[in-house]
């Protein structure tokens, strides 16, 4: 109570203000798995913010740290072995790591909620949808049961489901069904943020176009900023407006999804559109990036890319820092020193030229 | 042309189960030529893993022909079955779980060369030197001969699967969604060595996988499934330019393309998925179908050429 007080006349009120533009903001976040003889580092030093009605997609490989960074912003890292070295977490301009636990419950679910990766297993089998949606509604808001399962009701019928079906448990549903489930629950509350981990991967591609058209229309009508984390750079093209390319726990690139797309510029991100079967080309060989990601218990010195980088040279081996193309679009890697610099992107298709 | 390393004719399988019998594979005819590659697209459940299966006799059939090079291998007994199992090797989807977790890469890789007694009276070291020219040949490092399933990851899992089906040197194989469970960084290299292969030793590959891209770029022709039965059947270039059936369509639509603004108008498909327990005698699509006419709740429409090598199965395909 003393602390509301103080915050609401201190001078720095402005700078609050300011501050709550961003629904989220993560700053220099490094997350480390300690193990009893190595530590795994799976999240280095990552900052980006997300503002109101935002989409931005987190897209990597396995191992890249993403599913790691959406833990760390809900503060559900498994502690131990993982634990949160470094970094600041504010979402509404709050810091989620100095929350008690009577406080993250709060927020969770309420300002910033999440739907994980695997529908099948997300669901708790012995309650029926209707009473794991009206859950988390009777929570947060001040209502009676019987309000908080009409409620429930009224969000099944927005991801479209008929409301009566409420009475069901999971087994009885598909899964795409089951995902629009989770996705009902996330939004139950109107959060602010929503974190969606692989929301799509398990499901089938005319599953998938339904459930990437719904999340689209929800965000248009909710206005709720989004947090998508994929490998697949499809569902990021056909929902996000900013990006954020992830590899080994840092983000080597970031830009508006027109300059991520249309003008790569990180080694990885090549890697990444090159490797892709394109539909429209099928001569030819796919040009893989050679090799494996590095060990997260044994990270190269300064580029992590570097061991499997056509372009690299010895000075890769030197701190990176992070150099703005423009205002919205940067890179992590020290090769543009040279402004002649520039990577070849080889793919192909009708809206890259 | 016509040099059909196999043919499948009216294959069906059907399971039996407590509420009913569930039409995995229903009637399925289809054939693939030497040195070539089918494609099986569908979505899950839709019986392409099961058609695969059959087609090696991993499950038995219910009823229908599978004929590898003019014989039946329905009718095989367990000795002969061995012997053509050699030329026909499977890849399977998931190389977590398709390697014995108590073998080494040596072991694995050597198992089926002993078992066939493909090289009778090989010592130890002759035997090393087969399994490291396999290895070589999927790219896999000589220093990983002893290491265990455990100590790779899925991109080093697979390629074991891969010198696994190549120890044989069969003829045919059937890879069973060979790459869903990689990174695309990982799953392009591993494509690249498919095709690298299939061209050194003239391959013939049934690929399943319910990725579009993937099997745009790597088959020549193209079989789509639903619910156990063939929708549509055609040469890879003439299905993705113009697909005839609605769900074909739909799935095509469905794509999300990695460029900006690529992503096309796609057909939404309502309405619930037919269920494949004792299925009536009906389209199958029906219930889902964007161009539902009358026609469709009468009896199972078949494959119908509508243009030379392009089959399609629909009640409406002449309004089209």
């Amino acid at each position: 109570m003393l602390f509301a007080k103080k915050k609401k006349i201190a001078p720095t009120a402005g700078y609050e203000e300011k501050d709550s533009d961003y629904v989220l903001e993560v700053r220099d976040l490094v997350v480390h798995y300690e193990l009893e003889n190595e530590t795994v580092k799976a999240v280095n030093q990552i900052s980006f913010q997300l503002k109101k009605g935002e989409t931005l997609g987190l897209v990597g490989e396995t191992g890249a740290g993403k599913t790691s960074t959406a833990l760390a912003i809900l503060n559900l890292v498994p502690d131990p072995p993982g634990v949160i070295k470094n970094g600041e977490i504010l979402v509404n301009g709050k810091d989620v790591r100095s929350m008690s636990p009577m406080e993250l419950e709060k927020v969770r679910g309420k300002d910033i909620s999440i739907i994980f990766q695997d529908p099948m297993t997300s669901l708790n089998p012995v309650m029926t949808v209707g009473e794991q949606i009206a859950e988390s509604i009777f929570l947060h808001e001040d209502v009676t049961r019987a309000e908080s399962f009409e409620k429930a009701r009224e969000m099944l019928e927005m991801v479209g489901i008929p409301g009566a079906r409420a009475d069901e448990y999971p087994h009885q549903f598909s899964g795409g069904m089951k995902q629009r489930v989770v996705i009902a629950i996330a939004l139950a509350c109107n959060p602010r943020c929503l974190l969606a981990d692989e929301p799509t991967t398990a499901l089938d591609v005319t599953i998938q176009a339904q459930v990437l058209d719904m999340m689209n229309d929800l965000k248009m009508r909710l206005g709720t900023s989004l947090v998508m984390i994929t490998h697949d750079l499809g569902v990021i093209a056909s929902i996000c407006d900013t990006v954020a390319v992830m590899y080994a726990g840092q983000i080597v690139e970031y830009g508006t999804l027109e300059d991520v797309f249309n003008q790569p510029m990180h080694p990885y991100t090549e890697g990444l559109f090159n490797s892709l079967p394109s539909m429209n080309h099928k001569e030819g060989k796919l040009k893989p990036i050679p090799g494996y990601m590095p060990d997260p218990t044994k990270l190269p010195e300064g580029c992590a890319f570097a061991p499997r980088c056509r372009y690299a040279t010895k000075d890769c081996s030197k701190p990176l820092k992070p150099r703005y193309v423009s205002d919205t679009h940067y890179v992590l890697c020290d090769a543009y020193d040279n402004p002649q610099f520039h990577i070849e992107l080889q793919r192909g298709g009708e809206a890259c030229e | 042309m016509s040099d059909p390393i196999l043919e499948v004719k009216n294959l069906k399988k059907y399971f039996k189960t407590s509420s009913g019998m569930v039409h995995a594979v229903d009637d399925c005819t289809f054939s693939i030529q030497r040195g070539r590659t089918l494609g099986v697209v569908g979505e899950s459940g839709c019986g392409k893993s099961t058609t695969g299966r059959c087609i090696v006799r991993l499950i038995e059939p219910t009823s229908g022909e599978i004929l590898y090079d003019h014989q039946d291998i329905n009718k095989m007994n367990r000795h002969q079955l061995k012997r053509i199992r050699k030329d026909m090797q499977f890849i399977f989807q998931d190389p977590y779980y398709s390697l014995n977790p108590r073998n080494t890469v040596y072991q694995s890789i050597a198992a089926p060369i002993k078992l066939n007694k493909l090289m009778p009276g090989a010592t130890k070291s002759q035997m090393e030197e087969r399994v490291l020219e396999l290895m070589d040949t999927v790219g896999l490092a000589e220093r990983m001969i002893n290491s265990y399933p455990h100590e790779l990851d899925g991109g080093r899992r697979q390629r074991i699967g891969i010198a696994r089906a190549l120890a044989m040197d069969p003829q045919f194989i059937v890879c069973d969604e060979p790459v869903s469970a990689l990174d695309v960084s990982i799953q392009a290299q591993i494509l690249n060595l498919l095709k690298e292969l299939q061209e050194k030793k003239n391959l013939t590959y049934m690929f399943i996988t319910h990725d579009l891209s993937v099997v745009k770029y790597f088959s020549d022709d193209i079989v789509v499934m639903y619910l156990g039965q063939i929708v549509e059947k055609a040469p890879a270039a003439k299905l993705f330019e113009n697909p005839r059936h609605p769900y074909t369509q739909a799935l095509l639509s469905a794509e999300l393309l990695p460029v900006v603004g690529g992503s096309k108008k796609r057909i939404q498909l309502t309405g619930e998925i037919s269920s494949p327990l004792d299925p009536p005698d009906e389209c199958r699509f029906a219930k889902r179908c964007p161009r539902h006419c009358r026609d469709c709740d009468c009896g199972m429409p078949g494959l119908v050429e509508i243009e030379p090598e392009h089959f399609a199965a629909c009640h409406c395909i002449g309004d089209l």
